[in-house]
Order: structure tokens, then C-alpha cells, then sequence
């Protein structure tokens, strides 16, 4: 299909490799350099440079520039981008019938309250102006005003991201290092005593929800032997910037930040170790084999560097996860997030502030997966001059 | 300098499934001498590739080896692995199938070169330096400019890729090489090119060198002596000349069999079998002058990330009824291009004429539909044209079915299977296609083509994925349909002995063009066309080293 | 080009021109008896052995085995609930007798919460909801996941593409962000759990999907059938959709513990039907009264381990159905 190897399946993976390993081979794929008559194009006048007697009839063509991979992945983070706001609109305005009246529903309000809350959020306009309002809003960031704090949402959003990307941040990091860490010693001495032990450690936590193994901990460490701080972010008045304060927020840290990444590194390892399994059989491995090189050498230098390709797309992928699981864990910790602030939101019912953590959750994600599209690009060759 | 000696060598794989143990190699002995070239030729599953593993002990765990394999004098096997990664690449190293997976997709190449030199640095390459300028050095040796050694390898064609392997395999001057099928999936000409170069460096420094290929005309264009495997087992050894134009036994004759001379009368419109097709006939139908199938300036051009480009590009065809002709023409040529859109399946540009029986290709799906009744069209690979999962019956009846044909549904396709002299037909009407050979698949397609009573049959490199021994009968089934049907045939090819064999006419296509165009005898035997030239050129013969010994 | 006469004579087009041994499939028309009636018992033979190998490996498979009874327990407690504890026993005006926070014992074997009620028949009313929910959730998203993936493998152009962009995007956004946007806004219930991890999580389904439609599709059979003469209804529903089938199934299995977890979160996060029991409503109710930092501990533990029992069996058992259908798998 389109690009190679965006499809983070590792399955998927041989499809472009074996495309671009063997070019000519397929004269019934259109695409293929194969079908690219000798003679025409940059390719071949490049080639007559070439010493006499060894010109290459089927000399591949030169790859695609970075700035059109480029322009192609924004638009696609664009697309995305807007399906997020079309779709807030449509949630939030449109399914609820009236959001004003399942409020009410929820909490005791008089009719005049009603009826000011109603054209507070614009309902008494039609459609289109009410999806033109959002859409203006969106853009000069006025996400509207929150129901439960009276504050605006934009304010109030940006008061609590910080602490969410420090906790989500911490643990993508650790989740990615550890997985993969495991995850490639899994696979080189699979059925061994070791790989047993990581991929079932790893099943097991696969099939908790995150929250769960959150209370557990909060139970031993926070409850029972009280070693660790049950809540928050930090003791009240601290300095957050002074070493002790530092110190502090680390320890307020550890809980939320381990229950994060027992969940996620656990998937990280399986497709690790997923996809070096499916790099072992490879020919360029016995090539390194033949060639001398210690089972170690040919591990590091050529199993594992082909096994990450498939593997960054798809870690990249579930930090989108990874983020969603945040808001659990945020609420059984108490840490002053995003994910908390969610929480809140739904306990309300707070629309308007739900509407606009579920626009920044997924502007956030939507960046993260365009950045790893641009990172992937840097890491495998195939892409970057194909 | 390094003797290779292969001792009664057996090797077993173990299995754990109910097949039990599986015998890929069986008492072979063969020598390999200093300097020596030996080809060892065998069918898919002949246990040629196992045997060249053990020489540098890279067999999986699961096999076990039997025998003894010297390298100078040495068994392989009691060396320990600290010295078997020695006498790798430094004393033997191999050229693998470049085309394939064997490059490391994510490194440059020059680098995996230089890896090499760096584990094997032999006391000269001993800097970073002095084993960039060796790189470089070899990089000129094969032909390949200095800029390719930071090329990735799918930036490089199926020739340079080859052209690497065997820059990588000279690195550390072994004194032995070994060849594992180098040229396949290479056209004939980049093949020349590969052989011709691989062959001259090897005889420049003395190296030994051992190369396996199911092509016998490969070989023994190469080889001095050639070794006959199947199934584990030596059938045949001798010098290359003997063994191609006097084989003793039978399977040799018939893999032989496989590359006619071209321009030999004997073969012509005769292909080699031991199974020839039924010709029940008695007046078996020619060619004739009534024309079923035209193209007049058709051009097909495709959208493609670098822009338009054009595969094929105004040709004009002609077939006839119970006519076969052959397209001949290198992967890229536009051939199969020219083929779907014969067929329908392929847009094409505006201007292009294409009719049948006088009248033009309908545009609308049901009457595209109605005229594939008429034409039918036989894919390269009979493994991959049949669903796994349907047995013999369903395959051959899926097309009756599609068209809506109700009647007689068995009959149908009994005859359809006899006709491609797959008999008795019962016997294999519930299989599924991974319990037949590779022959057999291609007559079941080509039943499935039958079945629908079809005029044309167009068919793409029918025999290109088949085993050498089983080529001739498939062809000459072509040749029984033609005479005892009067079907014409237009066959997709790189295989000029092929249009020998068994096509009337051949049209030569290069970059989209027919070059080309005329009767079989008269083209073939006096090419007109630079390019047609230079392609009967590059065809191997069998025999004599021919590739060496031109030079 | 050389013509020849006799030739010329002979039939115009074959299909009125049969030939000494048949023009094709006519000849054999005699061939009067039909031992199709065999060619049915060998195919029903050839799939009796196939189920039996099947099983065979599934059988050889412990960690599957184990699993399956495990679902086999869940199941029958699940169906048998009104018979095994009837609902009055979580009727909290009928349990004031009972003590509260009782930690497990003889009298209790798991516990009490925080209104009376016995832990275990919380857990066993849990059970139904939470495992229909996360079978009907599947399904779901299942069929959606098929028709989507098959759509974007098999169609070309706009529509193809627009499909793509569309699974793109659902594979983006984490599905349980979705999840709660949707039960948020609509009526609490169970079927309003049910369509919002439906609705959200067929985006991984249509991926796989897509990858095997794509693989199929680029086979020559597939060509084969266009040959032939065949459309879009014949290639999709006699060739790919068969083709894909399987691996559907086993990432149902895989899929129904995703489902149970994601029930788990949004009843969790209040998003659940309050009314009724499931396992995310137990641990809400949990949380709700900070058992966890205030030591009754069998609240929380209780309805994770049977969260986790549950979602393990149908990971095993799933994985062996893949082992089942990619022998390249068995080796991991």
C-alpha cells in the first residue's frame, strides 16, 4: 500500500521489505522500480557513469525527498486532528440531546438556572453557529467555561498538564528501556529459563487493569507498611524546586509511575520479543554468522537493530496507552493531572470540562504518533530514501 | 591453499512433528581440490544447500552430520567454535543470494563489508583506514563505484546487490568459494555480467570455488566438473561437458532436457520430456491466417511516486488461431503489463485498440466478464494461483461457477482435467493443492482455465517456478492443446529456449517496445535487433565453460 | 506467416468443434455416474481430521487447558448465580445483621464489604456482568473490525482510502479515551458500556485484518479469480473473508480480556450501570471507601484476581487458537 512500513504490525513488515529487496523481480506491480522503462529517469543517466562493460540495466531509482514524507504524515496528524474536534463537537453537543438537561438531571437546579447555564453554552443558537462558536473557540483556545471548578477550562488545563507529562513522561521512559531491554534477551535465549519468567511476569500483568495493580501498591506501600506517600504530588508547602522538594515529589512519583509501567513495559516486551524471533531466521544472519562473528556480535549489531524498526512504531503507539492510563492512576493517587481532572470531570458531570481534556489528551497523542513517524524516519533507511 | 573434502557425509534434520527425522543429505563424498571448480546442480529439497552449510558448520542445532567434511585437511567438527569462526570468510567464504535477504536491510554496505575485514584483519588490514581503502578496493574489482558502498541495500538492484555479495566473499582472500545459487532471480544478462565477473576473479587468484544452482546451464558455464544431487543422494559426477552432453542417467538427461540449443533442429517444437502429451488428432490443427486476438499501439502507463511512467508502449500484436507466441522479454520489459491488458485487467491509455475476434474489448464489467470466457489467462506461479484451503474440484469449478455455467458442472470439469492430462481425473478431484507437485498445480490451473471452453490462453512464465525436470511436459501440454484444440496461445517469457520449443512466432520486448517481431526460425536464427542479440548472447549453454572460456 | 489450409477448414470457434478426445470438458461427457457422493465423504473426512489435529495441539497445550477450564468455572458460576446466591443476599436492607469489613474467615470465605454484603456472591454476580459485557463488547467490535479491515485491504481509490484514514485514526487515539467520552454522554447502562468499548476497540481488529486481506490479496488465486471472470462479491466473500476467519476467532479470545479490563475502567471510573453488579463496581465501591489504605484489603483483592483469573484463561486459550492457525507461532 502507501507508505513502507508505517503499519506498525510487525507482521506487516515483510510486505515493503521484501518490495524493496527485490526490485524487478515483479513486473506486475506497477510501483515496482522493475516496471521503470531502462533509459528513463535520473536513475539510468546516473548509471552510464558506471564502468563499461557492468552498466546495470536495472538500476533502482533514487528514493523520495524528507519534505514530502513529511508534508504527507502532517497532513495525515491533520486529518486526525480534525476528526478529534468534529467528533468533541458531535459527543458533547449533539449525542447528550441536551447537556444542560442531563445535568440537571444529575444535580438540583432551578428553571432559571437552566435556562442560564443553556445559553451560557450557546444552545439556544443553532447548529451551525454553535459548531462555528466551538470551532472559534478551539482555535483561540477558549475551551469554555467548567461547571464544577467555574473556571475556565483553558486555565485550567494548563495548570494541571505539567504534572501529567512529568508522571507520563517518567514512565514512557522506563517502560521503553526496560521493555525492550527484556524483551531482546527474551527472544535470543527463548524457552530458557529466563524468557519463561519475563513472558509470564508479563502475561500476568497484561491481564490486570492498570488501576488494580495501582490500589495493590497504594495497599502495601502507602497502607500496610507506609513507606511511600499515599496521595498528591507533593508535601503542602514544600518548595517543589528546593532538593528536598525534589526528593519529595520523586517518592510521590514511585506508586503511580510503577503501576504505569508494570502494565505497559509488559506489551513493550512482548513486541520486542515478537519481532526479533521474526528477524532469527533471516539470511543476513547466517551472512553475519558465516562471516565470523560471535552469536553476541550478531545479535547487537544486526538481530536487534532490524527487530526495533517494527518495534518503535508500535511502542510509539501505545503511549497513547500509556496516557489513557493515566487518568486511573491519576485518580487512585491523587496526583494533580490531567488524568485527575478527568476523573473529576466525569464525576460531575462536567461536559465542558471533559470536552476539553479529551482535545488536549488527543492533541498530545496525535503529536507524540506524528513525532515517531519523523523519528522512524531518521532510523530506517528503507523509509527515509524510499 | 585449501582443500575442501566432503567423506560420506549424511546429514539428518530432527524433527519433533510425526514426520520424524528427516534425511536432507545421504553418503555423499565429492572433493574439492585447490583451484578446482565444482558444480553441484539440484532440484528444490535436492540437499545441495544443506551439504555447502556443513562446510563452515553453519547448520541449524537440529541437524546432525554424519561423515566427516575437511577443510584443509581438517574435520570441521572438532574444531572448536572459537576456531570455526577463524576458518569463516578467512579460509571459505560465500556468496549467498544477494536478490534474497542476505544483506542486512539497515546497514550500509560498505560497512558490512568492512565488518568483515575487521574480524578477519589477517595482519593487513589492521586500521580503520587500511580496510576502507581494501573496501573500496573491491568495490572496484566487481565494477561497482566507490559512492555505492554507503548505499542500503534495497537502493541497490538485484546485480549490485549480487556484485556486493561477491566483493564481501573476496574480502579476506579466502581460498575458497562458495556459491550459493548466485544468479537466481538475476535476468539473463546482469547474470552474464555476475558469472563472467565471479568466474574471472575466482581464476585470477587461484580460488577454489563451489557453486549450486538448479541451473545446469549456470553451472556448467562455470564449472569444470559437475555433481548431479536428488534427494540427498549423488546421482551423477563427472566433468561439466560430460555429464551436460552425455549424461548417463536419466534424471540428468531430463534436467539436460531443460536448456535446448537454440538453433538446434532437434528440439525444435519438441520439448524434452519423458512425459509427452497426448497428441490424439489425426490432423493435428497449425497455425492459421484468422486472426482471434489484436493489439494496434497499445500503451498502458501507470501512476507511480516518481510520476507517470509508461511499461508499455505502442505495441502492436497479432495471434491467431492456433497460433502460440511467445513475448520474450527481461523482468521490467513490460510484458506482464502487456499481458493484463490483453485481458481487461489493465487500463489502458487512450488511442490503444485492442479487439477480439474483430470486435473491440467490451468496457462493462458483465461483458468483460463474458469475454474472459474467451481468453483465459495462466498466472507464473501454480503454487500461489491455487487458495489452499480449496481442493482440486473447487478450483477447477470456481470459474464455471463465476460465469454462471450450471449445467453439467462435473463433466465439466472431469474434461477439463483430463484435457490437461491430469488422469484419472477422480483420483484427484478432492486433493488440495499443497498434496500435489508442482506439475500437477499447473495442470489444475490450467483446467480451471479449460473448463470454460476458452479460444486464447495467455499465459505468464508457465514454467518459470517449476522444476527443471517437469518443464518439458508442462510445454509440451501447450503444444498437445494447440494441436488438438486448435487453442492459441500467447506465453509470457525470459526464456528464449522456451519460444524454441514450442512457440510459432515470438515478439522480443525491451523498456515497454517490441523490438522484435517475426517467426520463431527466422528470429532466433537470425536476429535482426541489437537486443535480441545480445539476449541470445547471454542465454548459458550447456557445456564447456562457455562464459570462462569466451572471454 | 505460414497458413495452413486443412487447418482453416476446421471449426471457427472450439465451442462447435469437438475433436476426437473431446474439445475440452465435452468429451468426457459420457462419464455418466456421479461418485460425487465421495468426493463429499472425503471432504468431511479431511475436516474431521483437521478438528482432530486441532485438538490434538490444543490439548498439548497446558497453560490453554488450564485456561479453559478456568473460563468453564467462570461461565457456569456466572449462569448459575440466582441459583447459587439468591439476590436478596445482596439486598443491603437484608444484611444488617451481618458484620461489616468482616475479613475473610469460615463464616465469611471472602470477606465482607462495607454494607455486609458477602464478598463472594458480589463476585459471582459480578461475574455475569462483566464477562457479557466483555463477550458482547467483542463481538462487536469484531464484526466492525472485519467488515473495516476487509474493505481497506480489498478496495482501492477514495473509498479505500478514506477507510484507511479512518482506521488510522481509531488505532491512534487509545480506545478507552474514547470509551469514556461515549458512556459519559449517553445513558448509563450496560448496553451503553457494551456499544462504547465496541464502538472504540475494532480498530486493532481492522489492522490485522487489513495486513491479512492485503497478504491474500496479493496472491495469485486472488488474481486468478478475476480471470475467471469473478467480482468483488465473489473475491470478498468466497476468498478473503474465509481467509481472515480464523484469525478473527483467535483475536476474539485474545480481545474478550481487553473487553473485561476496559468494563473493569469505565465502571471504575463511575461510568458504569450502578444497579448492577460487576467486577469495576466492586472495586469502585472500593475505592470509594479508601479500602485500600485502610487495610480491608480482601475488597480490592478479591474482584482484581478474579479480573485477572478470567482475562489470563481467555488470553491462553486465545493464544493457543493462534499457535493453532500460524504453525510459525508454536516456536514462541
Amino acid at each position: 500500500m502507501s507508505t513502507p512500513t508505517h503499519d506498525p504490525h510487525p507482521e506487516d513488515r515483510r510486505t515493503p521489505g521484501t518490495g524493496s529487496a527485490n526490485p524487478g523481480t515483479d513486473p506486475a506491480d506497477p510501483t515496482s522500480p522493475g516496471s521503470d522503462p531502462a533509459g528513463q529517469g535520473p536513475a539510468s543517466a546516473r548509471d552510464s557513469a558506471d564502468a563499461p562493460g557492468a552498466v546495470d540495466a536495472d538500476e533502482p531509482p533514487a528514493g523520495g525527498s524528507f519534505a514530502r514524507y513529511f508534508l504527507r504524515k502532517l497532513g495525515g496528524a491533520a486529518t486526525s486532528m480534525i476528526l478529534v474536534i468534529v467528533l468533541g463537537f458531535f459527543a458533547f453537543r449533539m449525542l447528550p440531546g441536551d447537556p444542560v438537561l442531563k445535568i440537571a438531571k444529575e444535580r438540583p437546579m432551578s428553571p432559571a438556572q437552566i435556562a442560564e447555564l443553556r445559553s451560557q453554552y450557546g444552545l439556544d443558537k443553532p447548529v451551525i453557529v454553535q459548531f462555528w462558536d466551538y470551532l472559534v473557540g478551539i482555535v483561540t483556545g477558549d475551551l469554555g467555561e467548567s461547571y464544577v471548578y467555574r473556571k475556565s477550562v483553558s486555565a485550567l488545563i494548563g495548570e494541571y498538564l505539567g504534572p501529567t507529562l512529568l508522571l507520563t513522561g517518567t514512565a514512557a521512559v522506563i517502560a521503553i528501556v526496560l521493555g525492550l531491554w527484556l524483551g531482546q534477551i527474551s527472544a535470543w535465549r527463548r524457552n530458557s529459563l529466563f524468557d519463561k519468567l519475563a513472558s509470564s511476569t508479563s502475561l500476568i500483568f497484561w491481564s490486570v487493569p492498570t488501576f488494580w495493580l495501582g490500589l495493590i501498591l497504594l495497599m502495601i506501600f502507602g497502607g500496610t507498611l507506609q513507606w511511600l506517600p499515599t496521595g498528591g504530588m507533593i508535601t503542602p508547602g514544600l518548595d517543589p524546586w528546593s532538593f528536598a522538594g525534589i526528593i519529595d515529589v520523586i517518592t510521590h512519583l514511585i506508586l503511580p509511575v510503577v503501576s504505569l509501567v508494570a502494565v505497559v513495559y509488559a506489551q513493550f516486551l512482548m513486541i520486542m520479543r515478537a519481532s526479533l524471533l521474526e528477524e532469527m531466521n533471516e539470511d543476513y544472519l547466517t551472512t553475519a554468522r558465516a562471516k565470523g562473528l560471535t552469536e553476541d556480535e550478531v545479535r547487537r549489531k544486526h538481530a536487534v537493530p532490524n527487530a526495533l524498526l517494527p518495534t518503535v512504531t508500535v511502542v510509539f503507539l501505545h503511549i497513547g496507552g500509556l496516557i489513557a492510563g493515566a487518568v486511573t492512576v491519576e485518580a487512585v493517587f491523587s496526583w494533580p493531572g490531567l488524568g485527575k481532572l478527568t476523573f473529576e470531570a466525569i464525576r460531575g458531570p462536567d461536559l465542558p470540562l471533559l470536552q476539553g481534556t479529551f482535545v488536549v489528551f488527543s492533541a498530545i497523542i496525535i503529536v507524540m504518533n506524528l513525532a515517531a513517524d519523523i523519528v522512524y524516519r531518521f532510523l530506517d533507511p528503507r523509509v527515509r530514501r524510499a | 591453499m585449501t582443500d575442501l573434502q566432503f567423506e560420506d557425509v549424511s546429514i539428518t534434520y530432527r524433527s519433533s512433528s510425526t514426520r520424524g527425522d528427516v534425511v536432507a543429505v545421504e553418503n555423499v563424498s565429492l572433493d574439492l581440490p585447490a583451484g578446482a571448480t565444482l558444480g553441484i546442480a539440484g532440484e528444490s529439497g535436492s540437499g545441495k544447500s544443506t551439504l555447502i552449510m556443513s562446510a563452515l558448520r553453519l547448520l541449524p542445532k537440529s541437524a546432525r552430520l554424519d561423515g566427516r567434511v575437511l577443510l584443509g585437511g581438517q574435520d570441521v567438527r572438532e574444531l572448536s567454535f572459537g576456531q570455526i569462526r577463524a576458518v569463516r570468510w578467512a579460509q571459505a567464504s560465500i556468496v549467498f543470494q544477494g536478490a534474497l535477504h542476505s544483506l542486512n536491510p539497515v546497514r550500509e554496505v560498505g560497512q558490512q563489508i568492512i565488518e568483515a575485514l575487521e574480524h578477519h584483519s589477517k595482519g593487513t588490514w589492521t586500521t580503520p583506514q587500511k580496510r576502507q581503502d581494501r573496501m573500496f578496493e573491491l568495490l572496484a574489482e566487481v565494477n561497482l563505484e566507490a559512492a555505492k558502498s554507503s548505499a542500503y541495500p534495497h537502493e541497490l538492484s538485484g546485480g549490485q546487490k549480487q556484485r556486493i555479495m561477491i566483493a564481501m566473499a573476496l574480502a579476506c582472500e579466502p581460498d575458497i568459494i562458495i556459491a550459493d545459487e548466485p544468479t537466481t532471480a538475476l535476468d539473463v544478462i546482469v547474470q552474464k555480467q555476475i558469472l563472467t565477473g565471479l568466474a574471472r576473479l575466482v581464476a585470477e587468484r587461484g580460488i577454489s570455488l563451489l557453486m549450486i544452482s538448479h541451473d545446469l546451464a549456470v553451472l556448467s558455464a562455470v564449472c569444470a566438473d559437475l555433481a548431479i544431487m536428488r534427494d540427498g543422494r549423488l546421482v551423477e559426477f563427472g566433468p561439466s561437458d560430460e555429464v551436460c552432453l552425455a549424461p548417463r542417467e536419466d534424471y540428468t538427461k531430463q534436467l539436460a532436457g531443460a536448456f535446448p540449443q537454440i538453433g538446434d533442429p532437434e528440439s525444435r517444437l519438441r520439448p524434452k520430456t519423458q512425459r509427452p502429451a497426448e497428441v490424439a488428432r489425426a490432423e493435428p490443427f497449425t497455425m492459421t491466417d484468422e486472426v482471434v486476438l489484436e493489439a494496434k499501439d497499445l500503451s498502458v502507463s501507470f501512476d507511480t511516486r516518481r510520476g507517470r511512467e509508461r511499461a508499455v508502449r505502442g505495441v502492436d500484436l497479432v495471434l491467431r488461431k492456433a497460433e502460440i507466441l511467445a513475448v520474450v522479454g527481461q523482468s521490467g520489459s513490460g510484458k506482464t503489463t502487456l499481458a493484463r491488458s490483453l485481458l481487461g485487467l489493465q487500463e489502458v491509455e487512450e488511442g490503444s485498440q485492442r479487439s477480439f475476434a474483430g470486435k473491440p474489448l467490451p468496457r462493462k464489467a458483465k461483458a468483460l466478464r463474458t469475454f474472459r470466457r474467451q481468453v483465459q489467462m495462466i498466472l507464473q506461479d501454480p503454487a500461489g494461483s491455487l487458495n489452499p484451503k480449496r481442493s482440486v474440484y473447487e478450483a477447477v469449478v470456481e470459474g464455471l461457477r463465476v460465469q454462471g455455467i450450471r449445467d453439467r458442472e462435473y463433466e465439466r470439469v472431469v474434461g477439463a482435467l483430463e484435457a490437461a492430462e491430469l488422469t484419472p481425473a477422480e483420483d484427484y478431484l478432492e486433493s488440495i493443492p499443497q498434496e500435489l507437485s508442482g506439475g500437477q498445480r499447473q495442470r489444475v490451473v490450467i483446467a480451471g482455465a479449460l473448463a470454460l471452453d476458452p479460444q486464447v490462453l495467455i499465459a505468464d512464465e508457465p514454467v518459470a517456478s517449476l522444476d527443471a525436470s517437469v518443464r518439458g511436459e508442462i510445454l509440451s501440454l501447450f503444444l498437445a492443446l494447440k494441436k488438438n484444440l486448435g487453442m492459441s496461445a500467447l506465453i509470457i517469457t525470459h526464456d528464449l529456449g522456451l519460444a524454441w520449443n514450442i512457440a510459432d512466432t515470438v515478439a522480443v520486448m525491451k523498456s515497454g517496445e517490441i523490438v522484435e517481431y517475426g517467426e520463431v526460425d527466422r528470429v532466433l536464427s537470425d536476429p535482426q535487433h541489437e537486443y535480441t542479440q545480445e539476449l541470445l548472447a547471454a542465454v548459458p549453454r550447456l557445456g564447456s565453460q562457455s562464459l570462462v572460456r569466451n572471454e | 506467416m505460414s497458413a495452413d489450409t486443412p487447418a482453416e477448414a476446421g471449426p471457427g470457434s472450439p465451442s462447435n468443434g469437438p475433436g476426437p478426445r473431446g474439445s475440452g470438458p465435452r468429451g468426457a461427457a459420457p462419464r455418466g455416474a456421479n461418485p460425487a457422493v465421495d468426493g463429499a465423504k472425503l471432504v468431511r473426512e479431511r475436516r474431521l481430521n483437521n478438528a482432530k489435529k486441532n485438538w490434538a495441539l490444543f490439548r498439548s497445550d497446558v497453560p490453554a487447558l488450564i485456561g479453559a477450564v478456568v473460563l468453564l468455572f467462570f461461565v457456569v458460576i456466572a449462569v448459575a448465580a440466582p441459583l447459587i446466591a439468591p439476590a436478596t443476599m445482596l439486598d443491603v436492607t437484608k444484611q444488617l445483621d451481618v458484620p461489616r469489613y468482616a475479613p475473610p474467615s469460615l463464616d465469611h470465605p471472602l470477606g465482607t464489604d462495607d454494607l455486609g454484603r458477602e464478598m463472594w456472591v458480589r463476585i459471582l454476580w459480578g461475574a455475569r456482568v462483566s464477562i457479557l459485557v466483555g463477550v458482547a463488547a467483542t463481538v462487536m467490535s469484531m464484526v466492525i473490525g472485519t467488515i473495516m479491515g476487509l474493505a481497506a485491504g480489498h478496495f482501492t481509490g477514495l473509498f479505500g482510502g478514506i477507510i484507511m484514514r479512518l482506521i488510522d485514526f481509531f488505532i491512534v487515539l487509545p480506545s478507552l479515551l474514547l470509551a469514556i467520552v461515549l458512556s459519559s454522554v449517553l445513558e448509563r447502562g450496560v448496553f451503553t458500556i457494551v456499544v462504547a468499548i465496541g464502538l472504540t476497540s475494532w480498530a486493532s481488529t481492522a489492522r490485522i485484518v487489513r495486513s491479512q486481506t492485503l497478504s491474500v490479496e496479493s496472491r495469485l488465486y486472488i488474481e486468478r479469480a478475476r480471470i475467471l471472470g469473478a467480482g468483488h462479491r465473489h473475491i470478498l466473500f468466497r476468498h478473503l473473508l474465509p481467509a481472515v476467519m480464523p484469525l478473527v476467532l483467535a483475536n476474539t479470545t485474545l480481545t474478550v480480556g481487553g473487553a473485561i479490563i476496559a468494563e473493569s475502567t469505565l465502571s471504575f471510573l463511575g461510568l458504569g450501570d450502578t444497579s448492577k453488579e460487576s467486577w469495576g463496581t466492586i472495586l469502585k465501591n472500593s475505592m470509594d471507601v479508601s479500602a485500600a489504605t485502610s487495610g480491608y484489603w480482601w475488597y480490592v483483592l478479591t474482584p482484581g484476581i478474579a479480573i485477572l483469573l478470567v482475562v489470563l484463561a481467555f488470553t491462553m486459550v486465545g493464544r493457543a487458537f493462534e499457535a493453532i492457525i500460524n504453525p510459525a507461532l508454536r516456536s514462541r
